[in-house]
This record gives structure tokens, C-alpha cells and sequence, in this order.
């Protein structure tokens, strides 16, 4: 008869597969980090610890290199273009969405959702077409670029702030509107409230995605001016690429985790951490 | 005195399913009016078309003789003290039951004047800076109850305020939240399914079912003489015997239970054909078998309960129903086992005649 094993004892398995599954995601993303802050110009042989690729050198650090510097500066502003244009729309079109019942609704909320299933490059080419033909007046260049990656990024707000629109109910403006608040008042003074941590999670969820993106960003680009942090990476690696690309793109992911961070920790402050769950889907 | 409320053939629908179903109802200025009913009878649509919540169907809404059917919520004075409270999270004690003065146009010292009188009458004066999840559910209630009646409505409706607490906690809230109402003397209209908190707390109940009021009148006077088996059935508990009424006589009614006749006093007398006898468990007498006389009943005890104060005997009568008698404890046994047989003896004066639910 076979030993029986403690039923109630932890599990051995599963933490090794978890284990080696974070090792092996974070090992590229942890060896692109490291070479940043290489010596020498290899991004392959250690050559001791240096800030020369972030600070130091004169001529091809990220703070000197005018390229990598235009590139830093110009994905920062289509952030935050983005984010200025698409928490707003995103927020209207949720709180339009959940309240309207009528014909077509069922509709808006599928085609609504599209974006988040189509293929970047799809939708890539398709606003290039776009922007070439019916509004070529508009040109490329960073008004098509903000256009390109609020039209996909609005998506997640809408997600967002519907799923805290749909835990909030109705009675709070029920409330609002039995003690005598007009429906601008009741939007003010009670739901924008309510719902600020889900605003500040989806602007800081849509930073990131600006600032990830590729496919879209690269189609609707025009000059050197509108080059972006992730593609000049792309265009470079094939080049002659010294560790200050590791630099610029460590300093991408930093922005990246840390607007994300930011954006989870305000949610599970404010909105309580089963609304967290239902939004990030991890368990804590 | 203002306050009046009075529904006209009021119907909800939604969709192809009808909540209310036609009410006429009338509620006095400073009257305790409780609607009561079990989930689903339209009550609480009921009182959200008089806040303002539900657009009525057809039919009108006088508030003091205006007809506010088509008036938004935010323009009626009236308000509302929700079952879950609602009261807004991100705003503390004072803002909460200060909200609705932004639009009474009154002075900040006349609001804060207010705010503190308020939170004395619901006893919370101290709690200003607290916000509502720092509140247990009863202090939470009463913020609720404060927001409202800061406003001085002419009616107010609680919407079974009370649902949420424990026991405990309910009966003594039931007691405050009567003894606030005739302090205030602003009308109530309160929803509620528990038929103990309708009779102990209101001047008047309509009780309510399948969107239809199915009679309405002082507590006492429902309870003691429900109109109908539904209102007997609900309210409290109830014997009703199937019989066969075989014609009225004098003020009463003959009554044909199995091989036995009962005259009963009350109700429809002048009924024919399958009725119900109702008669409530503290009016049956037990008394030994072989006992005679009229409106009499042999039967068995089948159970005997022991319920503290009191204690019932649940008595199978020939024809198959069962008839709960219910008498003091008064300490000695119970002379009935399990087994005995017995005669129930039910009164013509307590004995009532329902016509059958269509």
C-alpha cells in the first residue's frame, strides 16, 4: 500500500512550475535592465557597473543623445495626449453606456469591446488607410498618432469604469436625486466621486498603453520628430546598438510599472480590494 | 397641515408584467401608513413611484391635492429613507444629512444650526467627522433617517429601514422610529414584510398582494377582522377550515364541516357553497373529549408545543385539517399528550367566514 500523503499538507508541485514560469518571464526583461547599466559598449560581455549609458557619456547617453532624448520626450507627450483625451471620453461613454437602454445598445457595447479583440496590426493599417485617404487633410504625425492609440485605449476605460459603475448600483444617485440634486449635481457631487479611483486606475492603465505601444504608433508616424521610445528600439536593434537603448527602454518600463503601481495601489485604497481583483484578475 | 397622500388607480408596469395593479389609497397628513405585503406584492414600487423613482403607468399621485405623478424625484417634497441606507461613502456624517440643504437655500449658519439639531434628535451628536463605514447599522439608519427628515418633507418613506438590523436591534428601532414620527408629525409611509413591525408600529396598514391592496385599516381592525384568506393568512397565523356554508341565519352563518355544524358570527355571512372558517389560535378552547355543545369539534392532538410564554397544541380534526390552539403557559402540565383525543370548542363570535381567493 502506497504512502497516502498529507491532504492538508502544501503543495509541491505548483510553486516549482509558478517558480520557473517568473524565472524564465523576467529572466530577458532582467538581462536587458542589467546591460543598461554595462561599462562597455557591448550589450552581451559584462564589462562593471556604469551610469555612462543613462547620464555619463557626452555623446550617446540618453540624456545627450538628441535622438533618444527626442524619442523619450515625444512618447511622454503622446501619453499624456492621450490620457488627457481618452479618461474623459472613456468615462462619458461608460456612464453613457450603462445608463442607455434602448434600441442599439446591445451593439455599442459589442463594437465597444472590439477594439480590445482586433489585431493591433489590423487596426494599424486600417487607421493608416484611414488618415491617407478620407482625412488626409490631418496628415500623420502626432495628432494621427494620439488619434490612433485613444481610439483602442479608450476600450479599457470604458471596461474599467463600467465594471465600478456596475458595483456602485444606482442607489447612491437615487439618493442624491431624492434629496433634491439635479442630475448635474448628482454627476458632481455623488458618481464622478465614487468613481475617481476607477478614473485614476484607467488614465494611469491608459499611460502605459501609450507608452507600450508599437504597432499603432509606428503606422501613424511621420518624421524623426514623432519617433517614439518603442520604435526607435525596433528600428535600432538591427543597427549599431550600444546598452544607452537598454538605458532608454529600462526607463520606459520604470514609467510603465510605476504608473501601473500607482494606478493599483489609489484603486485597492479607494474601491476596496475585491474591486481590484475583478479589474487586475489576480487573487490577492 | 400638509402631508396628504392619495393614490388614484395607480399601475405599474414592466413590460408585459404588472407590479401594481390599480391602488386606491388614502394617507392623512401625519398619519403612520405602512405598506405590507410579502416580497414581489408591489410595495416598494408603490413607494418609489411616490418618491419619484418609477413613473407611474396610469393613474395619479396628490401629494396635498397636486398631482406629482410626472415630477422628477429631485422636485417633490418627499423623501426617502433607503433599505440599504445609500448613504455616500466618500462624504462624512454632517455632509451626508447636509446634502439635500444645498438646495433649500439656507444660511451656513443656519445649515449648521440644523445639522447639530438633527444629530441630536437621532442621538448621533459627536459622530460629524465619522464616515458611514465607521457607523454600525443602526447609527448608519439613522444618519439615513436624519438626511431625510433634515429637509422637513411632507411625507417621508422609510423603505423597510429596519430590514437590515438584527432582531434585537429592530424592536428597539421599532419603538424610536414611532416615537420620532409622532415628534416630527410628518407623514409616513412605510414599507415593510414583516407583519409584526406593520401592526405594532402603524395607525394604519394596507396589506398588499399581487399588486392589489387587499384591505386596508388600522392594525387591530385588519387582524381582527381580515377581509379575505390572503389578509388572514398573513397577518399573524391563522386556522382555515374548509366547510360548506348552507345559508345565513339571523346574524350568522351555518357552516357544514364534515359531519358537524358551526355558526359562525363573523364575515361573510351571507356566503353559499366552499368557504373557509377562519378563526385565530388564541380564540380555539381545547376541552375534554365527549364535551358538549355548539360549535363543537372532535379531533386528536397530533402535536404539543412548548414555546416559552405560551404553548400550542396542534389538533387534527376529522376531515383532515389540522387547528392550532395556543394558551398561556401558566405552569401547570399540559392535559392533553400527544394521542388524546379532544373537542375543540371555537367560538360563533370568533368563528369568521372567508370567501375562497378567486
Amino acid at each position: 500500500m502506497s504512502r497516502l500523503r498529507n491532504p492538508w499538507g502544501r503543495p509541491r508541485f505548483l510553486p516549482l512550475v509558478t517558480a520557473l514560469y517568473v524565472a524564465w518571464s523576467i529572466l530577458p526583461v532582467g538581462i536587458a535592465i542589467l546591460f543598461a547599466f554595462n561599462n562597455g559598449r557591448s550589450r552581451t560581455t559584462w564589462q562593471g557597473f556604469s551610469l555612462r549609458w543613462f547620464t555619463g557619456d557626452p555623446n550617446s547617453s540618453v540624456l545627450h543623445d538628441p535622438a533618444l532624448q527626442s524619442a523619450l520626450t515625444h512618447t511622454l507627450i503622446l501619453g499624456v495626449l492621450c490620457v488627457a483625451v481618452a479618461t474623459p471620453l472613456g468615462v462619458a461613454l461608460a456612464l453613457g453606456l450603462q445608463r442607455w437602454r434602448g434600441r442599439g445598445s446591445g451593439t455599442v457595447n459589442v463594437l465597444m469591446l472590439l477594439p480590445l479583440v482586433t489585431p493591433e496590426i489590423v487596426m494599424g493599417v486600417a487607421l493608416l488607410l484611414l488618415f491617407l485617404q478620407i482625412f488626409g487633410g490631418l496628415g500623420l504625425g502626432t495628432t494621427a498618432q494620439a488619434i490612433g492609440q485613444v481610439t483602442f485605449a479608450l476600450s479599457y476605460v470604458v471596461v474599467i469604469v463600467r465594471g465600478r459603475l456596475v458595483s456602485i448600483g444606482r442607489q447612491y444617485e437615487e439618493a442624491a436625486a431624492d434629496l433634491g440634486a439635479p442630475a448635474f449635481d448628482r454627476l458632481v457631487r455623488v458618481l464622478l466621486p465614487l468613481l475617481a479611483p476607477a478614473i485614476l486606475a484607467s488614465a494611469a492603465v491608459v499611460f502605459a498603453l501609450s507608452i507600450d505601444d508599437f504597432v499603432i504608433t509606428q503606422y501613424l508616424s511621420s518624421d524623426a520628430g514623432t519617433t517614439t521610445v518603442s520604435m526607435l528600439l525596433y528600428a535600432s536593434a538591427r543597427g549599431a546598438p550600444t546598452p544607452a537603448l537598454n538605458a532608454l527602454a529600462t526607463i520606459a518600463l520604470v514609467i510603465t510599472l510605476a504608473t501601473l503601481a500607482l494606478a493599483f495601489v489609489v484603486y485597492r485604497r479607494f474601491a476596496g480590494a475585491s474591486a481590484v481583483e475583478a479589474v487586475a484578475g489576480v487573487e490577492m | 397641515m400638509e402631508g396628504e397622500v392619495r393614490l388614484e388607480s395607480l399601475v405599474k408596469r414592466f413590460g408585459g408584467v404588472v407590479a401594481v395593479d390599480g391602488i386606491d389609497v388614502h394617507m392623512p397628513p401625519g398619519e403612520f401608513f405602512t405598506l405590507v405585503g410579502p416580497s414581489g406584492c408591489g410595495k416598494t414600487t408603490t413607494l418609489r413611484m411616490i418618491a419619484g423613482f418609477e413613473r407611474p403607468t396610469s393613474g395619479h399621485i396628490l401629494l396635498d391635492g397636486v398631482d406629482v405623478a410626472q415630477t422628477p424625484p429631485h422636485r417633490r417634497n418627499v423623501n426617502t429613507v433607503f433599505q440599504s441606507y445609500a448613504l455616500f461613502p466618500h462624504l462624512n456624517v454632517a455632509d451626508n444629512v447636509a446634502f439635500g440643504l444645498k438646495y433649500k437655500r439656507v444660511t451656513r449658519d443656519e445649515r449648521r444650526r440644523r445639522v447639530s439639531e438633527m444629530l441630536s434628535l437621532v442621538r448621533l451628536a459627536g459622530f460629524e467627522g465619522r464616515k458611514p463605514d465607521q457607523l454600525s447599522g443602526g447609527q448608519q439608519q439613522r444618519v439615513a433617517l436624519a438626511r431625510a427628515l433634515i429637509l422637513r418633507p411632507r411625507v417621508l418613506l422609510p423603505d423597510e429601514p429596519l430590514g437590515a438590523l438584527d432582531a434585537r436591534l429592530r424592536k428597539d428601532l421599532q419603538v424610536e422610529l414611532k416615537g420620532l414620527q409622532s415628534e416630527v408629525g410628518v407623514t409616513f409611509v412605510f414599507v415593510t414584510h414583516d407583519q409584526e413591525e406593520a401592526l405594532t408600529m402603524s395607525d394604519r396598514i394596507a396589506v398588499m398582494n399581487e399588486g392589489r391592496v387587499e384591505q386596508a385599516g388600522p392594525p387591530q381592525a385588519v387582524y381582527e377582522e381580515p377581509a379575505t384568506v390572503f389578509v388572514a393568512d398573513f397577518l399573524g397565523v391563522s386556522n382555515l377550515i374548509a366547510a360548506e356554508a348552507a345559508g345565513a341565519d339571523g346574524a350568522g352563518c351555518m357552516l357544514r364541516v364534515g359531519e358537524r355544524m358551526l355558526r359562525a358570527d363573523q364575515g361573510a355571512t351571507d356566503a353559499l357553497g366552499e368557504v373557509k372558517a377562519m378563526i385565530r389560535p388564541e380564540r380555539v378552547r381545547v376541552e375534554p373529549h365527549g364535551s358538549e355543545g355548539a360549535n363543537r369539534l372532535p379531533g386528536m392532538v397530533e402535536h404539543a408545543v412548548f414555546l416559552g410564554s405560551f404553548r400550542e397544541l396542534h389538533v387534527r380534526i376529522v376531515g383532515g385539517g389540522v387547528v392550532k390552539a395556543i394558551a398561556p403557559n401558566d405552569g401547570t402540565p399540559l392535559p392533553y399528550a400527544q394521542g388524546a383525543p379532544v373537542t375543540l370548542h371555537l367560538p360563533q363570535e370568533a368563528l369568521r367566514v372567508l370567501a375562497p381567493s378567486p
